[in-house]
């Protein structure tokens, strides 16, 4: 039976890899921050389930920036694959938090890659890698050539730590492989992101909860697959013989006003009602035209999306719903804690 | 009034040519040196006076790369009109030893100096130390400013990283940030451990008869390489642009590390080949073969030429170890540690 770890296990990506990977027959082993509060919601329904947890299923207490401890837990571990997903992910916040997204997301990987090149077993790496590497590109749609050009903290971090995973696969003949992830929701996106916070607000507008959205750009147009599609490219790409840089995107672009409507027009309501500029949330600089073509994907992992952006789009706003609905019953029952 | 420059990696080959170049145009100059337990300031000896001293223009500070705290006081304290962040773990065949040390220094230092900027709340110029080595595997010959960058080691990732994170700042926030992409630029105070001075000191070694064998790495390894002493113009002429921008500072010749032999052996009249041993334990995991920089950009908007060309480079390196060596045997030099 295959084992297989995982940095950033929380997250949307995290959890939807690790619910393939068991139904894989895997034995997944995650890395997650101790914290005060104890937020695994994306994991509960796995964590709370005796046949799976400290079964198949077993989480350690681990952190990018802690070297000995994720020494000692992957020589422990001994892992086949090793899927690097954490990392501060937030574009917006690393304009805030420049330092740490930094020695999270570049310095994290670099430290794991220097735990791999000691490590007896050669498992395969797995880096997630993003979109946000290309930024401000000479050309569209990007392919595995296309030349870096980040445009924030965030996207140079990511492309330091791309760079460096090409550098131990050429130095050191290791397999490691850079998914370049376009932007992927799902129901499980955080809070903070734009699809999430549009499908949740037309589900609280919907159910009397809120009363108005306040948006930035509403033209900046992105590429958005659905993280479920994305999951599985990374799990196909390692089990290649040969490591590489594989582009994953739906190659379709569209604007955040599309996901408004689609939202909004969800739960019957007019949009134009409803949002409200705030160049609160501009970005000081927006990348342009980041639109991916998988095509060496598709042939050499014989991967492609299969859930559409309207219907994702739809699935995000009914899963606030219903959401929302049972938290707002849950409000009005005095037993609650 | 004075004008106040601070200067990281102020002991350094180019930080010392450098703090000369601004002293005599009246700078007052900071500098910041690491501590360490034996003297690392002997390239600055020339202009270094005693802590009594009033008038004096250079001022050395403790501080490091690593150590955002403290820059963010320095940079509070000082104010400078100009930063030149030129500290570094610059050797990139040791950059594959201590990748995370160099990344932490060369790639996250660079963010927390520009943090440290932010938060000072000035508006100093400030100049990047890039290097050719960031184009690695070339993708174009020669290489411009346009060229993609395709780095092969933990150093060249950093610098990347450091590249483009000052070009974010730029377009973000506005800052004057410019990038000197310098191709390898040599000069008697070149560190003895670069393959240059390596040379030109066993040159001196051997023809004195102290030294019978010289063993190298990849001789064939093509460079541009430049006089440090003219590079340092270069940065000074891009903090005086109205506004910032990225130059590429070269000679536009490449020459391999077995011409520099010919060269430096051929000015005291010996043969390489008979002293010349390869030893793979110099190899780099990962090669760079053939860099070549076209200067035309600095040359237009600048108005900088390289004067000091690669044979008179390599002879002026052997003149000047053979004095040092010579100085040395007489007693009128410190040994420097």
């Amino acid at each position: 039976m295959p084992i297989a770890f995982i940095t950033g296990i929380t997250g949307q990506d995290g959890s939807y890899l690790t619910e393939l990977l068991l139904a894989k027959g895997y034995t997944v082993h995650g890395s997650v921050r101790r914290t005060s509060s104890l937020d695994r919601s994306r994991l509960h329904h796995l964590y709370t389930n005796p046949e799976i947890y400290s079964q198949r299923l077993f989480l350690h207490y681990a952190d990018l920036d802690d070297v000995t401890n994720l020494r000692r837990l992957l020589l422990k571990v001994a892992p086949d694959e090793i899927y690097h997903l954490a990392g501060q992910s937030h574009v917006g916040l690393s304009f805030e938090i420049p330092e740490s997204t930094c020695d999270d997301t570049a310095m994290g990987t670099l430290r794991i890659l220097e735990i791999l090149r000691d490590l007896p077993g050669k498992p395969h790496f797995f880096h997630a890698a993003s979109s946000e590497i290309f930024g401000s590109p000479d050309s569209y749609p990007q392919n595995e050539s296309t030349p870096f050009r980040p445009v924030s903290p965030y996207g140079c971090a990511k492309a330091f730590a791309a760079n460096m995973v090409r550098v131990y696969r050429d130095s050191f003949g290791m397999h490691a492989t850079n998914g370049i992830m376009y932007n992927h929701e799902s129901p499980r996106r955080g809070e903070n992101f734009v699809t999430q916070k549009v499908c949740q607000a037309a589900a609280a507008i919907k159910l009397g909860l809120q009363s108005k959205l306040r948006m930035g750009d509403t033209s900046a147009e992105r590429d958005w697959g659905d993280a479920r599609d994305f999951v599985h490219a990374m799990w196909l790409s390692m089990q290649r013989d040969v490591a590489d840089d594989y582009i994953i995107a739906t190659g379709i672009t569209h604007k955040v006003q599309d996901i408004v409507e689609i939202a909004f027009d969800y739960v019957n309501l007019d949009w134009k009602n409803f949002i409200e500029s705030d160049p609160r949330f501009m970005r000081p600089a927006d990348p342009k035209m980041l639109v991916g073509d998988a095509s060496h994907a598709q042939k050499a992992l014989g991967w492609k999306p299969t859930i559409t952006f309207q219907k994702m789009i739809q699935e995000m706003t009914q899963a606030s719903l219903n959401q929302l609905s049972s938290k707002s019953r849950a409000n009005k029952n005095p037993v609650q804690d | 009034m004075t004008k106040k420059a601070l200067i990281t990696g102020v002991t350094g080959q180019d930080g010392s040519y450098l703090t000369e170049l601004l002293v005599e145009k009246g700078y007052e100059v900071h500098g910041i040196i690491r501590r360490a337990s034996t003297f690392n300031t002997g390239r600055l000896d020339p202009l270094y006076a005693s802590p009594q001293d009033t008038n004096k223009q250079l001022h050395l500070h403790y501080g490091d790369l690593s150590d955002g705290s403290g820059l963010s006081r320095l940079i509070a304290e000082i104010q400078p009109d100009e930063v030149y962040n030129l500290g570094a773990q610059s050797h990139v065949r040791v950059s594959f030893d201590a990748p995370e040390y160099t990344a932490d220094v060369d790639g996250t230092g660079t963010i927390r100096l520009l943090e440290a900027i932010r938060q000072a709340g000035i508006q100093p110029r400030f100049y990047q130390a890039s290097s050719s080595e960031m184009y690695g595997k070339v993708l174009e010959i020669p290489q411009t400013e346009t060229t993609p960058f395709y780095p092969r080691s933990p150093y060249a990732c950093a610098k990347v990283f450091s590249y483009w994170a000052v070009v974010n700042y730029r377009e973000s926030y506005g800052m004057h940030a410019s990038n000197g992409i310098l191709f390898n630029h040599e000069s008697p105070r070149r560190g003895e451990t670069f393959v240059t001075r390596k040379i030109t000191r066993a040159v001196a070694h051997i023809k004195a008869g102290l030294q019978k064998k010289l063993y190298l790495g990849n001789i064939d390894a093509k460079r541009d390489w430049g006089y440090a002493k003219e590079y340092v113009e270069a940065m000074w002429l891009m903090l005086q642009q109205p506004t910032s921008d990225d130059y590429v500072v070269a000679t536009n010749e490449t020459h391999s590390v077995r011409e520099f032999l010919e060269i430096a052996f051929g000015h005291v009249g010996l043969n390489y080949e008979d002293f010349v041993e390869i030893d793979p334990r110099y190899y780099r995991p990962a090669e760079v073969d053939i860099l070549i920089g076209d200067y035309t950009k600095a040359k237009e908007k600048l108005g900088w030429e390289p004067k000091v060309r690669f044979a008179d480079l390599t002879r002026l390196m052997v003149e000047a170890d053979v004095k040092l060596l010579h100085d040395h045997q007489a007693g009128n030099i410190k040994v420097r540690s």
